[in-house]
């Protein structure tokens, strides 16, 4: 009587494939897969449910490939924080600018409602603008009245958008 | 050796990964015969390997978005298994009973059965039933570790290297398994033609 040698064992192994579960087993378990599903699904509490829902935009977001390059973050954190900085650090020049020009215009708008023989009157070779008085529109008194009500507050400056060294040299 | 050399999976991973949940059926039909081979061969009982192959695919359809494709569809899914499967039993010790025993009398007339079981002599005069009784008893007297690679080499048809990449370990290890499993079993099977009533 021959005893088993190894390939009888793997013969004996393969006759193993054969044992099968009952017929229809395949068939029903995708049915089954799903109802079990569907009861793990509401079994989960509410709180679990939303974190796999966030937990999928995420991943759909692709975020731990971002946060692999910790550099490429530090260094958007860094931007982050610069830019911040300099947005709460800005002077509000354009409003001074606005407040500023609004309380000119009255005055440069004197000489427009004068009438047009006085102006002549008043701007004529003979009597150059410097020597001659403003008259009663621009007399002192009211410039300084308007001087007055500025010095009330601080001075304040009024800085042109962009330094003078950064206009061209060469303006013709 | 019927496992894919390319990822031939991969299009139905793609959709299944996008939210398709009927290209993770049609993944879920494809591998439950064989994963449910595995699973059997493994535990030995039909309601434990039940349970676990729903647990198997559950677990992998959570997963599969996290599923870079690193390996193939078909070496992750088998790895899933035997992981879940190893962890089952040992959680289950040696609790087990055999509840598919004997070979489906219609397979009898199979064409490739008949050919297994006429080539050799020793299964030719034995009682086949009674062999693979046998041949069951001595597979769970093998370690959890050995049982799994003897599954995956003889009954699933892996190569070495399957083997060692769902295991884990390398080709080496995976042969030593196999020789050590192969010479337990033969000790086993051959105590029992000396002895057939034992």
């Amino acid at each position: 009587m021959d005893n088993f040698d190894e390939n009888d064992i793997g013969t004996l192994l393969r006759l193993k494939k054969f044992e099968q579960p009952p017929p229809g087993y395949f068939e029903n378990f995708l049915h089954e897969f799903h109802r079990r599903q569907r009861d793990e699904l509401l079994r989960q509490p509410v709180w679990s449910v939303l974190w796999q829902r966030f937990a999928d935009s995420l991943s759909r977001l692709n975020i731990p490939s971002l946060t692999s390059y910790p550099a490429a973050v530090a260094a958007a954190l860094v931007c982050a924080a610069v830019v911040s900085l300099k947005v709460y650090q800005a002077p509000q020049s354009p409003e001074i600018a606005m407040s500023d020009s609004s309380e000119l215009l009255p005055r440069i708008s004197v000489l427009d409602q004068m009438p047009a023989e006085r102006v002549a009157d008043r701007f004529t070779l003979r009597s150059p603008l410097a020597t001659r008085s403003l008259g009663p529109d621009l007399s002192r008194s009211q410039m300084n009245e308007s001087a007055y009500t500025h010095r009330a507050t601080p001075p304040r400056y009024v800085l042109d958008r962009l330094p003078v060294s950064y206009e061209p040299s060469f303006n013709f | 050796m019927d496992q894919p050399r390319i990822d031939e999976d991969q299009p139905l991973v793609a959709r299944a990964q996008a939210g398709d949940a009927a290209a993770f059926d049609d993944l879920v039909v494809k591998y439950s015969p064989r994963l449910y081979g595995l699973i059997y061969n493994m535990t030995s009982n039909h309601e434990d390997t039940d349970d676990m192959l729903q647990d198997v695919f559950a677990k992998a359809y959570r997963a599969i978005k996290g599923f870079r494709g690193k390996s193939s569809f078909y070496t992750w899914i088998h790895t899933i298994a035997v992981n879940m499967t190893l962890n089952f039993l040992k959680k289950r010790g040696r609790r087990y009973h055999l509840s598919l025993d004997d070979v489906d009398a219609s397979i009898q007339n199979d064409k490739e059965f008949i050919e297994l079981t006429s080539t050799t002599s020793p299964v030719r005069e034995a009682d086949l039933g009674e062999l693979q009784r046998r041949l069951n008893e001595a597979m769970m007297k093998l370690s959890d570790e050995h049982r799994a690679v003897v599954t995956m080499f003889h009954i699933q048809g892996m190569p070495h290297a399957e083997i060692s990449k769902i295991l884990g370990v390398s080709e080496g290890t995976v042969r030593s398994r196999l020789f050590y499993a192969n010479r337990q079993l033969q000790n086993y099977l051959d105590e029992f033609r000396k002895n057939p009533v034992g």
